[in-house]
């Protein structure tokens, strides 16, 4: 996999107007990000119900997380002179 | 076949007072490494006291080795330091990449399974391997995507990676059926295709359908489910296939039940092992 194509993944999958531009017109989109040519064509037959709830799944996670992180948050701040 | 198979659960803090309270019916606990990286000596020497009282092996969820990029450095170093502190019986990781582009996905993801990404794997195990002392068993990742660029299916390329890193594969046979059931492939012929001569380490766990907005049902791999029956089947199916020990670890990550619960959830386990080995002695 080039790093090209796992930064563009990355950002599809975490990026809710990323997302909404390359569903809308996925080979100008690929092609705006720089892919190669072999990529942009995979990417033009992505399994979209995937795309739509990996992305749901990882924005569950990064809720998660961030809920869970509050308070170490806190006591950081507070240990802070 | 030298050794016996074994059965363990994932040390948890909202388990460890029932896992300690039945160390007679747990066979090994399996920590996840990612939550003492950065920790302190007095952490790290409780842990590896831990791993007096009871076989102890290490995972790691977040170096993310299928990658292009090569593995963060300062994440390496500080779970090898882990590796080293607490001496784990082996340790493990995925073959997923984790960030791109400096996005946290924080989350596994499948890549593309094709050539080029193996070459990112084999430099990053090899790197993993002589900075930790030891190679990391790799495990199939669960996916709610069909990896986009992918020229081969999922056995030919978890083979493919276990023979080119020359690691052992940690089987995870909830993501196994999860993939399987998500994009309609038959988990027990896929199985059949995996290099099972080199599995010795084994998951189980639950998981969820969740929907999208078309109406289409995928499974989730969320940890926080009973093993479904379908899963045990597949140990069963393992254990008359594997030629080694195998050491079985079930992950449970939320929606605890009580500890009985889990540990009837390990004898079923042992009672597909058991099932499986019959068959294969017959």
């Amino acid at each position: 996999m080039s790093a090209a194509l796992e930064a563009y993944l990355a950002r599809l999958y975490l990026d809710t107007d990323a997302r909404r531009a390359f569903t809308a017109d996925p080979r100008a989109a690929a092609s705006r990000a720089g892919l190669q040519p072999a990529d942009i064509a995979a990417l033009e037959r992505i399994d979209r119900v995937g795309l739509e709830l990996t992305a749901r799944s990882l924005q569950a996670k990064h809720l998660s997380h961030s809920r869970r992180r509050w308070f170490p948050r806190l006591l950081a701040r507070w240990r802070r002179p | 076949m030298v050794g016996r198979d074994r059965v363990g659960l994932g040390w948890r803090p909202e388990l460890a007072a029932g896992i300690l309270a039945n160390l007679d019916r747990i066979d090994l606990v399996e920590v996840i490494a990612d939550d003492y990286v950065g920790a302190g000596r007095r952490a790290l020497r409780a842990l590896r006291t831990l791993g007096i009282q009871v076989p102890l092996v290490l995972h790691g969820v977040s170096l993310g080795l299928a990658s292009a990029a090569p593995v963060d450095g300062r994440r390496l170093d500080a779970l090898a330091r882990v590796v080293g502190a607490v001496e784990p019986q082996a340790w493990s990781e995925h073959p997923a990449f984790m960030r791109g582009g400096g996005l946290e996905l924080g989350h596994l993801a499948a890549p593309p399974r094709r050539a080029a990404t193996l070459d990112g794997l084999v430099a990053n195990v090899a790197r993993a391997w002589a900075i930790a002392g030891s190679a990391p068993a790799l495990e199939n990742v669960a996916t709610l995507i069909d990896p986009p660029g992918s020229d081969c299916d999922e056995p030919a390329w978890l083979a493919d990676a276990i023979a080119f890193t020359g690691a052992e594969l940690l089987l995870d046979l909830h993501n196994l059926y999860a993939n399987a059931v998500n994009f309609g492939f038959d988990a027990r012929a896929a199985l059949a295709r995996l290099p099972l001569s080199r599995v010795r380490f084994v998951h189980l766990a639950g998981g969820a359908w969740i929907g999208a907005h078309d109406g289409e049902r995928r499974r989730l791999d969320d940890h926080r489910h009973d093993v479904p029956p379908s899963v045990f089947r597949l140990l069963t199916d393992l254990a008359a296939r594997a030629p080694h020990p195998l050491t079985v670890i079930l992950e449970r990550d939320g929606d605890y039940p009580t500890i009985e619960h889990l540990l009837a959830e390990l004898d079923r386990a042992r009672d597909a092992l058991a099932v499986g080995r019959a068959r294969a002695a017959a």
